[in-house]
């Protein structure tokens, strides 16, 4: 009997669904909506009263309805510009209207094979979500037993609480055939009674006060066993609380969703475990690449060379730095030369002085920075200026910095010339390129010598104190440089004057202007 | 509606934005009851934008955003509403992002406890309408102008205003309907519009670090200017000083009267009298 009781009752539910004019159907408010759009996808998430929720996504190829993959579509295609121009009505839509009018939307004619069952899918989902199906007040009556007498309206209760047709399965398997039910309503076993039956309670609670000799199943409510009541078999709780005072339970509680619970639980671990272990199996060898990498520490064929070609590497590295560097000072030889004189005269000079400058400005250069902004930002036309000013600054002292150290290269390119150090003849001071690339294979000398030593094992302390040279050198000489660019104004202003020039003196020996030229000299000599 | 407009084209259009990682939503709650809302507003940069509706819908917002660095948020729970953009990640913004938008509509009718944070935005923001019954307002490196067209119909206690390196207008204090509003402005060009329909005599609490405050005043309106500053020039005309205050003439006379607390460090401070223009003083 039990059987057909329980597909008696989902059964009752399904042919309430059929019955339209069983039930009064009216749309859902919305009390929140979203609607978004991009590239890859568009979406809608309503939000009701209740806080249920519908959402539905096209993203990425996929539509997704509530989390579930339904189908899917390709951007641009009849579904997707349906789908879109929905979401462009409901945009403007809300509530009653954005109800009306996604109940009435339905998947273009044209649609078909996997695209329409997309679209009907989403149609029928809309109906559902949006359509909401009220009891009518007679059917809101208290007593509802089991038998034929009032099974329209158990039915129509069933139907309200539809999602629990599932638990309330669970509940009834296997339960003693002998048993009463009450949908939508409390119950209470007196005191002095005993009830010598099972009981079934769907959204309601069962205060038991008294006794139960069967078992008792509670759906979506509460089951509350007081002092002195007592429950011969089991309670098997779906969505339900249990409240004990002191009353007895002998059967034992059975949560009949443990096990989807259990399920979700071991499945949730089980992810969790597997993410836990991936990103430790991840970590683990990238931390075993890197240490690799670092210090070499596994065997390898070419381990025995790896310090030849870091220093191989190493020199070749500073090679290319001195071959981008003649490349920017032939640059600067071209186009500001006069300026590189100028700057490389005054570094020559007055090296000292230089660097104290240049170590000043240094210094003040984030304050000048700083403050040079907030000067600019407090006036509406010192706004763009100081946009300019964020990014140029850094980059003009950058330039500086660069065209210093460019003339310092070619100030020691040519003490070097002259230095008559062995490896320095092919310097010639005439030609203002080699010079500079002699000056700065010079200063980067620390650098390139600390390279070649690491290749050798057992010399790492004068590797170390090679590179610290290095930095040393480095440092004075772009600090030299960069005093001498601000103390010439970029070499603008000549703190000193140049060195031999043999127009002015030839022009001095012969009195005459060399761009002139000596027939005009002599035109003028006859016409005195 | 420049948002409201993007937002409809990329529905429509979705092959013209392929390529591109901006995304646009526009989000709305229906109107369920009047009871207070304490509204929190944040958003990052771009342009930003904040008015009234009357259509039932508690709030609407449409908003433009990089999806890759930024994620909307609308959560509504007890009473408390936040709205706007979060960062994912920790991503650093350098400069302003002029494509980001946020459009945001709220309720009329509805008191709201108001408050809004953004940064490095351009700010258009029109609070006439709206029944607040507290405002704070804080931005950054903004260009922002606020205006109060309508009279709030609730009574404020404060309103409180933060302005970082900015270009600054507010307008319409007077329809704030509040006891007290402060102004406390960092580095920039502030103006301060005391039009409006003022309902009593209130005090304005400014508090400038560098830069240039006008203040604008609706002739008829009584103001007392109380001077706390360093190096500030103040163009005082049509004020009298007494004692060590400025006043208008009619201060003592005035049917509504608005004392000014200024505390300035560096800068220039004017005083521009107007007619009003958002109903009498």
């Amino acid at each position: 009997m039990l059987p057909s009781l329980r597909k008696g009752l989902v059964a009752l539910g399904v042919v309430a669904l059929a019955l339209p004019g069983s039930a009064e159907a009216q749309l859902r408010d919305i009390v929140a909506k979203s609607v978004s759009a991009s590239s890859s996808g568009a979406s809608l998430e309503l939000g009701f009263r209740d806080d249920a929720t519908l959402r539905v996504r096209f993203d990425d190829g996929d539509v997704i309805l509530d989390g579930n993959v339904i189908g899917s579509y390709r951007t641009g295609d009849e579904l997707d510009r349906a789908w879109r121009a929905l979401l462009g009505e409901a945009m403007a839509l809300e509530d009653g209207a954005l109800a009306e009018r996604l109940v009435d939307w339905s998947a273009p004619s044209s649609l078909s094979g996997g695209l329409a069952d997309a679209a009907r899918e989403l149609d029928d989902a809309f109906e559902r979500a949006l359509r909401e199906t009220q009891a009518p007040a007679e059917a809101e009556t208290r007593d509802v037993d089991a038998s034929s007498r009032n099974g329209h309206s158990l039915a129509r209760l069933l139907v309200g609480a539809i999602g629990r047709l599932g638990a309330l399965d669970e509940a009834l398997s296997g339960l003693d055939e002998d048993f009463r039910i009450h949908v939508d309503e409390d119950v209470t076993v007196g005191r002095d009674e005993v009830v010598d039956a099972s009981i079934v309670v769907i959204e309601g609670t069962l205060t038991v006060e008294g006794g139960i000799t069967g078992d008792v199943v509670v759906v979506g409510g509460a089951l509350d066993v007081r002092e002195d009541g007592y429950i011969e078999g089991e309670a098997r709780i779906a969505d339900a609380r249990v409240l004990r005072d002191n009353g007895e339970i002998r059967g034992g509680i059975v949560d009949v969703l443990d096990d989807e619970r259990d399920f979700q639980d071991d499945l949730r671990d089980r992810l969790r475990d597997e993410i836990r272990e991936e990103l430790r199996s991840n970590l683990r060898s990238e931390l075993r690449e890197a240490a690799r990498l670092e210090d070499g520490d596994s065997y390898s064929i070419m381990a025995p060379l790896r310090p030849v070609i870091r220093g191989v590497g190493g020199v070749f590295e500073k090679l290319v730095l001195v071959f981008i560097l003649g490349l920017l000072g032939a640059g600067f030889f071209a186009f500001a030369g006069e300026n590189v004189d100028a700057i490389a005269e005054t570094a020559r000079r007055t090296p000292a002085r230089a660097a104290m400058v240049g170590f000043a400005g240094s210094f003040l250069l984030i304050p000048v920075w700083l403050l040079g902004a907030i000067v600019l930002a407090v006036s509406i036309i010192g706004i763009p200026v100081a946009i300019a000013w964020l990014p140029l600054f850094p980059l003009a002292a950058m330039l500086a910095a660069l065209l210093g150290y460019i003339a310092v290269a070619r100030v020691a390119g040519e003490w070097l010339a002259d230095s008559g150090y062995p490896w320095t003849g092919w310097i010639r001071k005439s030609n203002p390129i080699v010079t500079l690339v002699g000056g700065l294979l010079g200063l980067l000398m620390a650098f390139i010598a600390s390279h070649v030593i690491s290749i050798a094992p057992f010399l790492g302390l004068l590797r170390g104190l090679l590179f610290a040279l290095g930095v040393i050198v480095t440092i004075i000489a772009a600090e030299v440089g960069f005093g001498a660019v601000l103390l010439t104004r970029a070499g603008r202003r000549p703190e000193y004057p140049g060195g031999f020039d043999a127009d002015a003196a030839w022009e001095a020996a012969m009195n005459i202007d060399v761009e002139e030229g000596l027939d005009a000299k002599h035109d003028r000599e006859d016409q005195t | 509606m420049r948002t409201t407009m993007t937002i409809a084209a990329a529905l429509l259009v979705p092959v013209a934005i392929q390529g591109q990682s901006w995304k646009t939503v526009t989000m709305s709650r229906q109107l369920q009851d009047n009871d207070e809302v304490r509204v929190s507003v944040d958003y990052g940069s771009g342009d930003f934008s904040v008015r009234s509706v009357d259509e039932g819908v508690l709030y609407r917002m449409n908003l433009r955003y990089d999806e890759d660095r930024f994620e909307p948020v609308a959560d509504y729970s007890g009473r408390r509403l936040r709205l706007g953009v979060d960062a994912i990640g920790r991503n650093i913004t350098v400069g302003r992002s002029r494509s980001g938008a946020m459009e945001l509509e709220l309720a009329r009718g509805v008191p709201l406890d108001l408050d809004l944070n953004f940064g490095a935005v351009r700010a258009d923001i029109d609070l006439g309408g709206l029944s607040l019954t507290g405002l704070s307002l804080s931005t950054g490196a903004s260009e922002s102008t606020i205006d109060v067209s309508e009279p709030n119909p609730l009574e404020m206690e404060t309103a409180h205003v933060e302005a970082g390196a900015t270009q600054f207008s507010m307008m319409g204090l007077g329809n704030l309907n509040a006891d007290r509003i402060e102004i406390d402005a960092g580095v920039g060009e502030i103006t301060l519009g005391l039009d409006g329909r003022w309902r009593r005599d209130s005090r304005l609490v400014i508090d400038v670090g560098v830069g240039s405050l006008e203040l604008r005043v609706p002739e008829g309106l009584g103001i007392q200017l109380r001077k706390n500053s360093f190096l500030t020039a103040l163009d005082s005309e049509g004020l009298v000083k007494r004692g060590d205050v400025y006043e208008s003439p009619d201060f003592q006379d005035a049917d509504r009267r608005v004392i000014i607390d200024l505390d300035a460090a560096f800068g220039r401070v004017s005083v521009v009298w107007t007619r009003a223009e958002h109903g009498k003083p």
